[in-house]
């Protein structure tokens, strides 16, 4: 090889690309003549150098950044695990998804998939970021993280262990955890209940928006709208211990006839107190 | 009905592999949109693609440079368009640069030895000149240099030919030095030459 031949495979020489029979006639051609030789040691010098500099120089990703990333992740698995499961019950009742889901039923089933969500988000027991018992504080906490102010309301019969914020499907939640009593078992139950700030409608709250009680995947999940908010309670309390929980129900005024039918009495909450 | 358990593993599996290459790919990302907001929208739309195509990744091949497939991919059809870039273009510009590589550079080379860098170069100096590539010798020295892919590995990345890789590299190579050459010799207390000016000059003269 002579110097001609070489100068074309200084740069893949001193990357370590060439196959050995062309790096074997590189380095011999290397060691008898000194011009080539400085070229690449030239050629290293200022490689190691670029490569040593622009990575000293490039910063790490912002943690925000991280969090950021990953949190779409598993918000996209959420959406994506939703649509199997709709897929799984329209293939069940043997016809096109299409044909079975239109729009509103779409609608409905994804407004209910956030007590499922929440009943999954409540089940992990994520850490807490706060560990204060009074609603004023939490509240004072809350100020400023959400896009919606968060009213916590007050349970007369539990008492709050602290709070996060927590993404239920695609929003932010305030969430915040209660001790319950043990009520009628033996261990002291936990509550976690979500505010979403729902200007949308996105989040079912029964057909009439007080307080609708359904069972998933093991847990009893009250909903109940006030205003843009809306709040589901997440425990796995039975419905009486619920109801222990809650305020007791007024009784019904004398005079009044008592309804032939009972309906399910609503589940009452005290009204949140309002920082402006 | 929650049967979660199959997915979450999938998920948990992804973000193993990709974390250990968040920060690499914020690194590429920021030299590509050379400033950080569209990095970080660049990174973002980078590993949801990613995971929305997980399953079309082969287990058992090499991952990272699936990860920078799908980043420069994401940038050349998105982000590179807003950023109004110099490219070399069309097909027969690519062939005439290749052409070259073997004739006029290496000749130019001889004419012209190489010289040593100094150690007075500083990191911010290398990323400004990286910057001032026009993308195509900017993509192959950002992902060869910072990244430290292979020939063989950029070429599928880029869905280049080998040699093409490598002579882009080169003369990539050979701009980002000269200009911190340049920087070196005079105009250590003025900022970095802006490329565009010194092409100017270099017209001139
Ligand atoms: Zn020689």
């Amino acid at each position: 090889m002579n110097c001609r031949d070489v100068e074309p495979l200084l740069m893949p020489y001193v990357d370590g690309e060439l196959v050995d029979g062309e790096r074997v006639q590189v380095e011999q051609h290397l060691t008898v003549c000194p011009p080539c030789a400085r070229h690449a040691d030239v050629a290293r010098h200022n490689r190691t150098l670029v490569r040593t500099l622009a990575k000293q120089g490039s910063p790490a990703a912002p943690q925000a950044l991280r969090d950021r990333v990953l949190n779409t992740v598993r918000a996209t698995e959420q959406h994506r695990r939703q649509r199997q499961v709709l897929r799984l019950s329209a293939a069940a009742a043997g016809v096109a998804l299409c044909a079975v889901v239109g729009h509103g039923q779409w609608r409905s089933f994804q407004r209910r998939l956030y007590a499922e969500d929440a009943v999954r988000r409540h089940a992990r027991q994520f850490p807490l970021e706060v560990r204060i018992p009074q609603p004023e504080a939490l509240e004072a906490w809350f100020d400023g993280k959400l896009g919606h102010r968060v009213a916590v309301p007050r349970f007369p019969n539990a008492v709050a262990e602290g709070a996060r914020v927590l993404n239920v499907r695609e929003k932010q939640a305030a969430y915040i955890r209660y001790d319950a009593p043990a009520g009628a078992s033996v261990r002291p139950r936990q509550v976690g209940l979500f505010v979403f700030g729902d200007t949308g409608n996105d989040v079912d709250v029964g057909a009439r928006g007080d307080a609708d009680l359904r069972n998933s995947n093991g847990y009893n999940v009250v909903s109940w709208r006030d205003g843009d908010l809306v709040y589901q309670l997440v425990t796995d309390l039975d419905e009486d211990d619920i109801r222990s929980l809650l305020p007791p129900e007024p009784r019904p005024r004398r005079g009044e006839l008592p309804s032939q039918v009972q309906p399910r009495p609503p589940l009452e909450v005290q009204p949140a107190a309002f920082r402006p | 009905m929650l049967g979660f358990s199959k997915s979450d593993k999938a998920r948990a599996e992804f973000e193993a592999l990709v974390a250990p290459w968040l920060d690499a790919l914020y690194a590429g990302a920021l030299r590509l949109t050379r400033n950080e907001r569209d990095a970080e929208d660049l990174v973002q739309d980078t590993v949801m693609r990613a995971y929305r195509f997980f399953d079309k990744f082969e287990r058992g091949t090499n991952f990272r440079a699936w990860l920078f497939k799908i980043l420069t991919n994401t940038f050349i059809n998105g982000y590179r368009r807003q950023v109004k870039e110099r490219s070399l273009g069309d097909e027969s510009e690519r062939q005439s640069v290749e052409a070259q590589f073997f004739s006029a550079d290496t000749t130019a080379q001889t004419q012209n030895p190489e010289e040593y860098l100094l150690h007075r170069v500083m990191s911010e100096d290398v990323l400004a000149a990286i910057d001032a590539l026009p993308i195509d010798f900017r993509l192959v020295v950002i992902l060869a240099d910072l990244q430290e892919f292979s020939y063989k590995e950029i070429a599928d990345i880029l869905d280049v030919p080998v040699g093409t890789v490598m002579s882009r590299l080169f003369r990539g190579r050979r701009q980002l030095e000269k200009v911190l050459r340049d920087r070196e010799r005079g105009a250590l207390q003025q900022p970095l030459v802006d490329l565009n000016a010194y092409r100017e000059r270099k017209k001139l003269g």
